[in-house]
């Protein structure tokens, strides 16, 4: 029965995700974003016919939702498959004669399918034909394993590339493990480079950049911001170098998918790398955007949403009837049965509802959909008989937006908004440290203290002295702890009395991570914060929701800095305006300050401000002007321009003149913007507001390790015992 | 002066086949009845070995061990092996021009043409019953075991032996054949065999008995794997599709005799070669029962082609071939076709006869398609005078007649001929048609005379063709290595000089060349080169280059590398000696924590432990204690850590906390003695919680004490404690019980979270003035709210509670306040 519970988690989200709209969403701009898509899509039946006849497939499960986006379950059936499985260290008993493992090359599986197959060894009647596909590529480490293990000869090993994920035409994710960005950084503290860490998911972002690349045609331009950007663009241009030695090798292949590495792209204009690092600000603050609430509240995973069915209030779909839901679960069975009672539900712009609220700001979507709610409130009544897809969105939208309404308008949320905000904003006040107290005498989830706490150490460079007196003063009055106990360790001694001793493990790679730390007599880092704040104006007060006039309004407020740094890179925020002079620190502030007088936010800002602007805003020119602010930001800036030796120009030429044949003469370039370590769902938002305003010069594409936000983040980091193991901080 | 192209031409009903011959044969009049022969397609080569199972007549020049000859199609020795292993079974050809050699003990050897090998072994069941025969394609092969049963492996770059379904057969089949996968409908190989009466055909799933009325003696696969043709034991051949679901052809030959060869020629006829003692008969037969006999003096070997059959006789090779339509029109005798009026068109006009003209004016309407024609049949044609004259009469001639015309035809042509006439040549030996040549791709034919050390040509054509040169450098690299007699400068200079031109290439094969050439240090100097880190790591594993391999992969930022390298040196090198080499790689040291911590803990306390790692080493063993269920192990673990923590000054604070979790853990393992609940793995917030909610007042007073809980969170956990028990009267007790730290609201919250707004007015009045309006208003008391409103003088609260109060009568009372607020 265990079989039958697996199979109908892994299926939920196949079944219920809305794959016929996800598949249509895609392919509308000059990327065709759809491509990517594709070629997965037409692999997957592929690798299924390598292996004749009734098989069995065997999951990731980190994989189980990104698949679902790329092809029915109706593929799978027609290729074989007989029954699906997660792959975990369950020891499955299947009659099935043929299994095709799909995973990420991770060493845990290696093990599991090692121990399977010696299982199955054992029973000299079962004859198994064992087929494995490493999502993207298979690696000489878990080969290694496999051998160490004694079943490399038995197992049929492949891969399936699937590097990108795309979820809208402006937004692709990898769709890495949400512990990415920790796992760059968390050997930074006691090494001088980046590249002494783990950095594997560099040099797998380099290879679905190159991807990328070779169905573009290069970047002719690469920029970033931080230290892991730089090694990822220098691993970039070493790999192009390498590539062109691969491709000779391999030349009767590349006759028949010819690669565009020896071209520059005609459709991309440049790549810009954020790295997570230089901007932690942003996913520690609150999201506030429609969808970005939703992420915060239900935790968006790969673009599905799980959703309770009473919230929705839908009757059970056919087909997940009384047969579909065993009565009995077994007692003990995990996670997986309690899933398969929410629904998944997702949430893309095949949702032409959804599509229109997910960027906006939350204060904003209430209203809306009220007015949605209204003209549907009739109806209200036959939600338990809604049939149509479109039908049961609107209910899922309402209900979902019901449900975060209940949680906005409580105090807990409100005041940890105004102490985010006052933190942001550099507003000193006494109260974000009485308040984080409080959360943690009440035993509030420690992810949620860590947060406010972590975002207090970033932008005041540590916890400072005034905040030290003020709990030393408590502590004499309310306390017996003598006074030379320093106040870190108190508050980190409050963590640990509340959440355990494990936590000494947490707070330590905190530290070592940079989000977590004593104030030391340097001020620099402080001043940092309160510089960057004030060159880039992050904070802007007056937030028209409704109509905004910068990407603050994501934030009520504050805007994200990463963003911001595209602004910089991208839009050139101050040279146009300002014809002419300069581009200066001083004349980015008034021009993003000057939002509401209409030059930044309009949608016509092009037309308004004449061709002069707009041959401004094509070209690119990486970070000239910027660099005094680029110096106050961690980590190192790159900007490197890609060239095309002369020997293939010819060549290059002709891609060129065929590209431009399929698309005609006049497209707008597409800025990727590629977030090393995860981006949230504002940041998303703000880059689409961009791109609102660069309507007709140019598109964004959002491109990412995977989608985070404070909450991801930090739970990677949190140490678990093995007794809390399988909740909050264990991602199913 | 050529012969008339027309000269070999034959009639098969209404259609025109043609024998070419192709080359005299360089070799010396060679018995072919005596040997078993494999022969390559695309006029590949020709291996031969003697066949111990045909008599030999023992003569005094036969060595005692066997030699496997490779000749090219022209008869010229490329390459002989001295074949000492066991009795061999088949052979074939892959796709890359490799011999693949099957043997009995089931092993499969695979040589290239300079004479190296590589090998495989087909398993087990193949071992202990022995091969028996085995059917060798492209890119794959089926083995017979002695039980009967099939092995086939589908890729020879990953052999992979698999079991296909047992067929259920005990006797040996009179023949058998497979399906290549890429012509089946399941893209798997499938396996036809003959047996009793029938064939059975069978895959990997299952075996399937046809229930055909046989018994078959030959068959073979058409070479679009399209039509099966069939020979039965009452000498009938039959062809049909293959999967048997369409009748095409049947032919009566009246030989009871199996023929030695059943080949096709092309796709629409069939060959048969009988080779009996006093004759050696070839029979083609046309798809519609037409046929022709051919006959040959000593016995020959049939080579079937995409588009034809090359037929090896002793002293000839030939090419038998349907003639190309093209070629057809323009010289089947009579033609009156436009190209043929055009061919002829040029014979007057260098004649200069007027006719010349009058065939032009003739087929002006179909001018261009004439010229394409003769065009297309100059690419047929093996003889280069009748290029020649083809070629002139549609470019040089046809065309001057035409408004436009577009050269791109005309010069890909002309290219392609230069290209075949080149590796047709005797020398070179390649007798490849132009069907051949489309198919096979420019690149393949180049990776074909590399492998037959003819680089300079081949470098010719690619320079011609514009293709990259950089894989025939290497490979003339490797050979060049692998002959010379230098000294390993000499030899690197000449390497470097003439491959620096190329700015990408990889230099990894020809390292590795040198360094199975004995040549270790040539290869590391060449290595140096490789621009590929992946290409460059492997090799330096196995040229024992510990330290410069692990370098290497940590330049290339490739994770993956450095662990394969890690896990070499790892299981190669004592542990002191392996952390020593790795040390100062922080990198590597940084990878091998991450996968020590999921996969190998032993071996990270070791390397903490020798690289002196003492926060490290304590952050381990405080990780390995939560894991511990038993608590004097937990504990014991714990005090490891709180040793470690102790001796680093600055970890005084989590020495102290480590301390604290001992005492905590012993302070629970006697809680739950005392009140025989589970308390262990709970947090001292947890631990005080969980005491108050057990009515332990006492216990969680001394905890608090003991771990100088701040008053306020042990104010706040009472507070959710008693709450969560109801326990009213208790609480009271405590909040009379002194000022509380964290004021009166939190109680007042708390009762209104559990709906409990008796309790909670109780503490309304204790709170802040300011905060008591809003806090009455939350339990309803709407009256109080703006009595208390009304006291603080707060107009604008008091209006708010107004806006709230749903009571038209109390609605009233507030109103009264207003009024009495506004006039004061």
């Amino acid at each position: 029965s265990k079989i039958e519970l697996f199979q109908r988690s892994v299926e939920t989200p196949l079944l219920y995700g809305h794959f016929s709209m996800s598949a249509s969403h895609l392919g509308k701009t000059p990327l065709d974003i759809a491509k990517l898509r594709d070629a997965v899509r037409k692999r997957l039946p592929e690798l299924l016919d390598t292996v004749r006849g009734k098989k069995g497939l065997i999951l990731d499960p980190q994989l189980t939702g990104p698949l679902s986006l790329i092809a029915e379950i109706s593929i799978l059936k027609d290729h074989g498959v007989e029954k699906i499985y997660h792959l975990d260290d369950n020891i499955l008993d299947t009659d099935c004669k043929n299994l095709i493992y799909i995973c990420r090359p991770k060493l845990k599986y290696m093990k599991y399918i090692a121990a399977q197959i010696r299982k199955d060894r054992q029973d000299t009647s079962k004859r198994i034909e064992y087929s494995l596909f490493f999502v993207s590529q298979r690696t000489m480490l878990c080969e290694r394993i496999l051998e160490e293990e004694g079943v490399l000869g038995d197992i049929t090993l492949g891969e399936f590339a699937m590097e990108w994920i795309p979820f809208e035409d402006d937004l692709i994710s990898m769709e890495l493990d949400n512990s990415t960005w920790k796992e760059l950084n968390l050997f930074l503290f006691f090494s001088l480079s980046i590249k002494d860490g783990d950095t594997t998911a560099i040099h797998q972002a380099a290879k679905s950049l190159m991807k990328l690349q070779q169905i573009y045609g290069l970047f002719p331009r690469i920029i970033g911001k931080g230290d892991s950007a730089k090694a990822l663009a220098d691993m970039l241009i070493r790999m192009r170098r390498e590539q062109a030695v691969v491709e000779e090798v391999s030349s009767s292949t590349s006759r028949q998918n010819p690669s565009l590495l020896n071209s520059l792209s005609t459709h991309i204009d440049q790549l810009v790398i954020i790295d997570r690092n230089v901007d932690l600000y942003t996913p520690l603050c609150t999201q506030l955007t429609y969808e970005g609430l939703i992420d915060e509240i239900f935790r968006i995973k790969h673009s599905f949403v799980e959703v309770d069915p009473s919230l929705v209030g839908t009757a059970p779909a056919p087909g997940q009837s009384a047969s579909a839901q065993p009565a009995a679960a077994p007692a003990g069975a995990s996670a997986a049965v309690a899933a398969g009672k929410k629904k998944n539900y997702a949430l893309n712009s095949g949702d032409k509802l959804f599509s229109q609220l997910c960027d906006l700001n939350f204060a904003v979507v209430g209203g809306l959909l009220n007015k949605i709610a209204k003209r549907i409130n009739e109806n209200y009544e036959e939600r338990h008989q809604a049939k149509t897809m479109a039908q049961i969105r609107t209910f899922v939208d309402t209900g979902i937006a019901e449900e975060i309404m209940s949680q906005t308008i409580t105090d807990e949320f409100n005041r940890m908004l105004e102490t985010q905000q006052n933190l942001v904003a550099g507003v000193d006040s006494n109260s974000e440290v009485d308040y984080i107290e409080e959360l943690i005498d009440k035993q509030e989830p420690i992810v949620k203290v860590l947060r406010v706490l972590c975002l207090m150490s970033l932008v005041q460079g540590g916890l400072k002295a005034k905040v030290l007196e003020h709990f030393k003063r408590e502590i004499i009055q309310a306390s017996h702890i003598s006074l030379t106990t320093v106040f870190n360790g108190l508050l980190t001694c409050e963590i640990i009395q509340t959440y355990g001793y494990e936590h000494i493990q947490t707070l330590y790679d905190l530290e070592r991570l940079g989000l977590f730390n004593v104030r030391t007599s340097s001020n620099a880092s402080r001043a940092a914060y309160a510089n960057v704040r004030r060159t880039l104006r992050l904070i802007v007060n007056e937030v028209d929701e409704h109509n905004p006039a910068d990407i603050s309004y994501v934030y009520s407020g504050y805007a994200p800095l990463s963003v911001r740094l595209v602004q910089c890179a991208v839009q050139k925020i101050s040279a146009g305006h300002a014809g002419g002079s300069v581009p200066g620190i001083g004349l980015l502030v008034n021009v993003v300050g000057g939002g509401s007088s209409g030059t930044i936010g309009s949608n016509n800002t092009a037309s308004q401000n004449g061709g002069q602007d707009k041959s401004d805003k094509t070209t690119v020119s990486g970070w000239k002007g910027y660099e005094e602010i680029l110096k106050l930001l961690p980590g190192a800036a790159v900007d490197e321009v890609q060239t095309v030796e002369a020997k293939n120009e010819r060549e290059a030429k002709a891609t060129a003149a065929r590209a431009k044949r399929s698309l005609g003469s006049h497209h707008k370039k597409t800025t990727i913007v590629f977030f090393l370590g995860g981006c949230t769902y504002t940041e998303v938002s703000a880059i689409r507001f961009l791109a609102q305003q660069d309507e007709g010069v140019r598109d964004y594409l959002v491109a990412t390790t995977q989608m985070i936000n404070g909450n991801t983040l930090l739970e990677s980091v949190i140490q678990s015992t093995p007794f809390d193991r399988g909740e909050s901080v264990e991602q199913v | 002066m050529a012969p008339n192209p027309t000269s070999g031409w034959i009639q098969l009903q209404d259609r025109f086949y043609r024998k070419v011959e192709v080359y005299s044969l360089l070799w010396k009049q060679i018995e072919l009845s005596k040997f078993i022969i494999a022969g390559a397609q695309y006029g590949g080569p020709i291996a031969m070995i003697r066949d111990d199972k045909k008599v030999l007549l023992l003569q005094n020049q036969q060595p005692i061990k066997p030699i496997i000859y490779i000749y090219s199609s022209a008869g010229k020795l490329l390459q002989q092996i001295q074949w000492d292993k066991g009795r061999i079974v088949a052979m074939g050809w892959t796709e890359q021009e490799q011999l693949v050699v099957a043997m009995e003990e089931g092993t499969i050897r695979m040589y290239s043409l300079d004479g190296e090998y590589t090998q495989f072994t087909l398993g087990k069941e193949a071992k202990e019953h022995g091969v028996t025969d085995c059917q060798i394609w492209g890119n794959g092969l089926v083995a017979m075991t002695g039980n009967y049963q099939l092995i086939s492996v589908t890729n020879f770059e990953e052999p992979r032996p698999k079991q296909l379904a047992d067929p259920g057969i005990s006797e040996p089949p009179h023949c058998w054949t497979v399906i290549l996968p890429q012509y089946t409908l399941s893209r798997h190989v499938e396996v036809l065999i003959a047996t009793a009466a029938t064939i059975i055909v069978v895959d990997g799933q299952d075996a399937v008995d046809q229930r055909l009325q046989g018994p078959f003696t030959k068959m073979a696969v058409s070479p679009n794997g399209k039509f099966l043709a069939l020979f039965t034991s009452e000498g009938k051949l039959w062809v049909v599709s293959t999967d048997f679901q369409k009748n095409l052809s049947e032919f009566a030959t009246k030989s009871g005799i199996p023929p030695q060869q059943l080949a096709w020629c092309g796709t629409d006829s069939v060959v048969l070669y009988w080779e009996l003692s006093t004759s050696k008969i070839v029979l083609m037969i046309g798809p519609f029962g037409d046929w022709i006999k051919l006959s040959y003096d000593d016995a020959i070997y049939l080579i079937p082609e995409i588009d034809g059959v090359r037929v090896i006789t002793a002293d000839k090779c030939e090419f038998l071939q349907k003639v190309p339509s093209p070629t057809e029109e323009i010289f089947a005798i009579g033609s009156t076709s436009a190209s043929a009026m055009l061919y002829d068109a040029l014979d007057h006009f260098e004649r200069k006869s007027p006719k010349a003209d009058d065939n032009i004016r003739g087929i002006r309407a179909e001018l261009g398609d004439a010229v394409d024609n003769c065009i297309e049949a100059a690419g047929h044609e093996f003889s280069e005078h009748y290029q020649r004259l083809l070629l002139k009469a549609s470019y040089a001639f046809g065309k001057c007649f035409l408004d436009s015309y577009n050269a791109e035809q005309f010069v890909n042509m002309a290219q392609n001929l230069r290209v075949m006439n080149a590796v047709r040549y005797y020398d070179i030996g390649i007798p490849i048609t132009y069907a051949q040549y489309q198919r096979l791709t420019p690149e393949s034919l180049i990776d074909r005379l590399i492998n037959r050390n003819h680089h300079l040509l081949a470098m010719r054509i690619a320079s011609y063709l514009k293709i990259r040169t950089d894989r025939i450098l290497i490979h003339w690299a490797c050979a060049k290595i692998k002959a010379s007699t230098e000294d390993e400068e000499t030899i690197c200079r000449a390497i470097v000089d003439k491959l620096s031109q190329n700015a990408s290439l990889s230099y990894a094969e020809i390292a590795k060349t040198a360094y199975k050439a004995g040549q270790p240090r040539l290869a590391t100097r060449l290595l140096d080169y490789e621009p590929r880190a992946a290409d460059q790591v492997p090799l330096l594993i196995s040229m024992q280059e510990d330290e410069l391999s692990l370098v290497k992969a940590i330049e290339s930022g490739d994770t993956d590398l450095v662990y394969l390298v890690i896990f070499h040196l790892k299981r190669k090198l004592p542990l002191g000696e392996f952390f020593r080499l790795i040390n100062n790689k922080p990198l590597a040291c940084n990878l091998l924590q991450v996968y020590c911590k999921e996969q190998d803990r032993e071996l990270l306390k070791d390397f903490y432990y020798q690289d002196d790692r003492r926060i490290e080493s304590a952050n381990l063993s405080l990780e390995e204690s939560f894991g511990e269920t038993d608590i004097v192990e937990r504990i014991s673990k714990l005090r490891i850590a709180l040793k470690l923590y102790q001796d680093d000054r600055n970890h005084t604070f989590e020495a102290k906390m480590v301390e604290d979790s001992i005492k905590v853990l012993q302070l629970q393992t006697q809680l739950e003695k005392d009140l025989k609940e589970s308390f262990i793995g709970l947090s001292i917030s947890q631990t005080i919680h969980k005491c108050i909610i057990l009515g332990q007042s006492n216990k969680a007073a001394k905890i608090k004490t003991d771990f100088k809980v701040t008053e306020k969170r042990f104010w706040w956990i009472k507070l959710q404690g008693l709450v969560e028990t109801r326990d009213w009267e208790e609480l009271e007790k405590f909040a009379k019980s002194k000022k509380s730290p964290i004021g009166y609201e939190p109680f007042v919250q708390e009762c209104i979270k559990m709906r409990q707004f008796q309790e909670a007015s109780k503490y309304i009045m204790k709170c802040e003035p300011a905060a008591r309006p809003m806090l009455f208003v939350k339990i309803g008391a709407f009256r109080e709210a703006a009595e208390q409103a009304f006291t603080n003088k707060d107009m604008a609260t008091l209006r708010e509670v107004r806006a709230k109060c749903p009571n038209s009568v109390v609605g009233q009372e507030v109103d009264n306040l207003i009024i009495q607020l506004d006039t004061k």
